[in-house]
């Protein structure tokens, strides 16, 4: 029967469990987000240098396609922990613009349209929502990041055989570590800048100048004071001094892996009580 | 029948940073069984919405105890709210999503599998008129298709108690009325039990059976009104000219009482049994020329004044609060 004819009953079939709800936002963000062009657009442009690595990956393994070249120059070009950590550097840089232009739409409509209480007189508690809206941003920067990373990782055991994993194996839970701390962060920044600028543009543009400023305030402070501590206040550097050392790779000048992770862990504790200061399903005047 | 209030209070006390807001109510309401609607009326700053909110476990209270559908609402919420519905005062939507999109994600939220949901959202925007505006996006919708799109929200997913926050806020009287009656609707064709706050005496008298009004965090008075609707059917206003005097003797003759309020004023109590004609009669005997006879009801209107203290209470009234403590 039509729907328009029947009538409204009230539901009384059986009920989706937990995780199927969990999922719900997460599900109805990314329809919404793949719809925008510029979002397909970035995404398919992020895919560009995996490609171009996948490709390194082919030529390092088929010695016969580099005959030509230096004995220098092919010792040089190897999968190792550096050739994964300048693939991690361009895409994680490619997903801070990503997160930038997605992460705006992730609570800032929610928030102008007062939309939380409805999703809270649901079985759907503060935390279940942020982490469903983290979900969202790191399911959709996963695509562009360590999936790409450990397809290439796969390609290269694929090619060099399973001593190359044996031998390796390190470099692609670090890639899969690696990334999976950055989309942490990257979401966080993006969740608390959506959450206290209601406008798309300007939230996305705090998101980036999050990185850029606090880089910049980094840099000043080394050359000022003639210190390489101040590093440690640019999120992005420290990611990547971590990157170094889950690689194996040798680490840049300043503050080690274990300093890094501090900081960054204070940035993800900050971000978080920043977020649940705004996450609410009243505003209380008190 | 079930037995279980809908909604239990038990020296609930909630606290807004220094300021007390309700001060250890301790109520039942909806003890009659399923498919009954509860009025909670009071001026603003009563304490309505703190309550409502707490309820949902949106507040913490910071004494007592408060039970929705038998559930704690601070240990069991994530229950209760599966077999609730909200639908809150100010606008609450998704402005870029289309109203049958809206309502399927809210239906998915509280557990329905996707193609149900898909199947819900539809019936209901249809049973709340907004069929033929499913496919438009809700930040186009007007104030009143905005209503009722947060009504259809609030039902979709077939809850056992609606909390309805100002239902008919905003909306033209054929809008009012049309929400007014899918508010009855909702509780006499589908069995809903319903919460409704507002402010407006006459929204609440139309679709609710009982009536909590609050006043400084506290419940003042709390009513059945079928009772009261009962009870006032055989309240007589009467307005005479000529001498009345012994129409206070004559008024047992047809097993009534009545009190004289001065200028041929009076108020008449008949029994059960006995028609307004018998009034006549009585007037007709004493010579009396009757200005005015009604039927008065104890409006919710009344009761509300009283409670808030605005009228004087009749010498030897039992309220409906002493009924139900009775």
């Amino acid at each position: 029967m039509a729907v328009y004819k029947r009538g409204y009953r009230r539901y009384a079939g059986p009920l989706t469990g937990r995780w199927t709800r969990f999922m719900v936002l997460p599900r109805y963000a990314w329809s919404k987000l793949y719809q925008q062009r510029l979002v397909l657009l970035l995404t398919m442009a992020a895919f560009v240098w995996p490609l171009l690595c996948a490709i390194f990956v082919y030529l390092t393994n088929h010695e016969e396609l580099l005959q030509g070249l230096e004995p220098e120059f092919r010792a040089f070009i190897q999968i190792n922990g550096r050739f994964f950590s300048i693939f991690m550097y361009v895409q994680g840089a490619s997903a801070v613009f990503l997160a930038a232009l997605a992460g705006p739409g992730l609570v800032a409509p929610d928030l102008a349209n007062n939309a939380l209480p409805l999703y809270f007189s649901r079985p759907l508690t503060r935390w279940t929502y942020a982490l469903a809206r983290l979900t969202v941003i790191v399911g959709m920067l996963s695509v562009v990041t360590w999936i790409p990373g450990l397809l290439l990782f796969g390609l290269q055991v694929g090619l060099a055989g399973g001593w190359w994993f044996l031998a390796n194996w390190t470099l692609g839970a670090g890639v899969v570590v690696g990334f999976l701390l950055w989309l942490l962060v990257l979401g966080l920044v993006a969740m608390a800048s959506s959450a206290y600028v209601k406008w798309r543009v300007v939230a996305g543009a705090v998101s980036l100048a999050f990185f850029f400023i606090l880089s910049g305030v980094s840099t000043m402070i080394d050359v000022v004071f003639r210190v390489t501590w101040g590093h440690i206040l640019d999120p992005a550097w420290a990611v990547n001094q971590v990157w170094s050392w889950l690689l194996g790779v040798d680490p840049f000048e300043g503050p080690g892996p274990g300093a890094s992770m501090l900081a960054l862990a204070s940035f993800i504790l900050m971000l978080v009580l920043v977020i649940e200061r705004k996450l609410r399903p009243v505003e209380v005047v008190r | 029948m079930d037995t279980t209030p809908v909604v239990e209070l038990d020296n609930l006390k909630v606290r807004l940073g220094r300021r007390e807001i309700l001060h250890g109510i301790t109520c039942r309401l909806g003890v009659s069984g399923t498919g009954k609607a509860v009025g909670l009326l009071g001026p603003n700053g009563a304490g309505k919405s703190t309550l409502i909110l707490t309820l949902l476990g949106f507040l913490r209270p910071s004494a007592g105890r408060a039970r929705i559908l038998g559930m704690d609402c601070r240990r069991n919420m994530g229950e209760a709210r599966s077999r609730i519905g909200y639908m809150p005062e100010n606008d609450s939507f998704i402005g870029e999503m289309t109203a049958v999109t809206f309502l399927r994600q809210m239906a998915e939220l509280s557990g329905l599998p996707p193609k149900p949901a898909l199947e819900k959202a539809h019936e209901v925007l249809f049973h709340v008129g907004l069929g033929e505006a499913r496919y438009r996006e809700l930040r186009t919708y007007s104030l009143g298709m905005k209503q009722m799109a947060k009504l259809a929200q609030a039902i979709v997913h077939g809850p056992e108690l609606v909390v309805l926050d100002e239902p008919t806020n905003g909306l033209d009287p054929a809008a009012r009325r049309r929400m007014l009656k899918l508010v009855a609707d909702m509780k006499e064709e589908q069995g809903m039990n319903v919460l409704v706050c507002s402010h407006l005496l006459r929204d609440i008298e139309q679709v609710c059976d009982e009536a909590v009004i609050m006043k400084d965090g506290a419940i003042v008075h709390q009513c059945n009104l079928e009772q009261e609707r009962r009870s006032n059917r055989h309240f007589v206003e009467l307005e005479v000219t000529g001498d009345d005097r012994n129409l206070l003797m004559a008024l047992p003759e047809i097993g009534a009482e009545g009190v004289s309020e001065g200028g041929g004023r009076w108020r008449i109590v008949l029994p059960a049994g006995t028609e307004v004609e018998a009034i006549w009669g009585l007037a007709a005997k004493q010579n009396l020329l009757v200005r005015k006879l009604t039927h008065r009801r104890d409006t919710l209107e009344e009761i509300f004044l009283k409670a808030m203290g605005h009228l004087a209470r009749t010498p030897g009234e039992v309220t409906a609060l002493d009924v139900t403590r009775t």
